[in-house]
């Protein structure tokens, strides 16, 4: 009887220290960030668990590399973006290289403006045969319209052609 | 009762006319498209394409561009000898831009077309120079 009872015991303190140490081995949480997708709700639609940031310096730097340019009702951006051409292989003078590479380093100029504006589609495939990658495939693309960029300088040097051009845009050519 | 200077009005409405009919020799529509296609950053493909409207084209005259026009060229000749400055209007008119890029095994190749939809274009042919102005 003695026996059983110490058992009963034993068994009992044993499992409330189970409990006890069982408890911190859930992720712990360390912040929780409320998001609302459209900036205008009361409650909170959805909310982000972050776990505990091993790097506080990390954690710290993330709000300054989430920060970009909005574009405010009263406010203009101005985008600049440096295009890069070169020119064929077969021309017949050093004025029709410049002039060539010129006009591709514009259309790279006018890609990176639309790719800031609009953004990029990007597509991705990978093959993977017997365990192998056996191909690999990112696609990107955009398409836009771009009126009113300016070309702000032009360099030419060693076949390579830059053209460095901005953009300014206002809210009111996005209104609806 | 006539009065000395009776057909005053008549003169000047004739004279009116001559000087605003000499002034505005020639205005037609033109339909014009461009397009060029770069591929590698290396320029592959460049089109302009130049053609008189056969029908009258529909709405208003915006953001002209002025050229002189001192041998009374056609606009074919006009454009050739001011390509680089038409190019750069049609520019900052607005073209439509395609970029495609792929990434196969760690090699890359990109093509990006700019173009010009085809725009009908209001041109008048002064004395001395000339106006061209899409019409939107």
């Amino acid at each position: 009887m003695k026996y059983s009872l110490l058992l009963v015991a034993l068994l009992s303190s044993s499992s409330l220290f189970g409990a006890n140490k069982a408890a911190p081995t859930e992720p712990a949480v360390s912040n929780i960030t409320v998001v609302c997708p459209t900036g205008s709700c009361n409650k909170p639609t959805e909310v982000v668990a972050e776990k505990a940031c091993p790097n506080p310096k990390a954690h710290k730097e993330m709000p300054a590399a989430a920060q970009e340019e909005v574009l405010m009702e009263d406010a203009n951006i101005r985008i600049s973006v440096t295009g890069q051409g070169v020119a064929p292989m077969n021309t017949s003078s050093p004025a029709q290289a410049y002039a060539l590479a010129k006009r591709a380093a514009t259309a790279d100029a006018y890609r990176l403006i639309a790719e800031k504006v609009k953004g990029v589609r990007i597509d991705g495939e990978d093959t993977i045969q017997n365990m192998m990658v056996k191909r690999s495939t990112v696609r990107t693309s955009v398409r836009a319209m771009v009126r009113n960029a300016n070309v702000v300088e032009t360099t030419f040097k060693e076949g390579l052609c830059e053209v460095e051009m901005e953009i300014t845009l206002s809210h009111s050519q996005f209104a609806q | 009762m006539r009065s000395r200077d009776g057909n005053h009005s008549f003169t000047l409405a004739i004279c009116s006319v001559t000087l605003f009919s000499s002034l505005a020799l020639q205005a037609s529509e033109y339909l014009i498209s461009y397009r060029y296609l770069i591929k590698d950053a290396t320029l592959f493909n460049e089109t302009f394409y130049i053609s008189k409207a056969m029908q009258k084209c529909q709405g208003t005259p915006s953001k002209p561009i002025y050229l002189d026009n001192p041998k009374h060229q056609n606009l074919k000749d006009l454009l050739s000898a001011y390509d680089s400055e038409f190019i750069e209007y049609i520019h900052k008119l607005g073209l439509h831009v395609e970029h495609k890029d792929i990434t196969t095994n760690f090699k890359n190749s990109s093509t990006t077309v700019l173009t010009l939809k085809t725009t009908c274009f209001k041109v008048d042919f002064n004395e001395n120079f000339a106006i061209i102005a899409p019409l939107k």
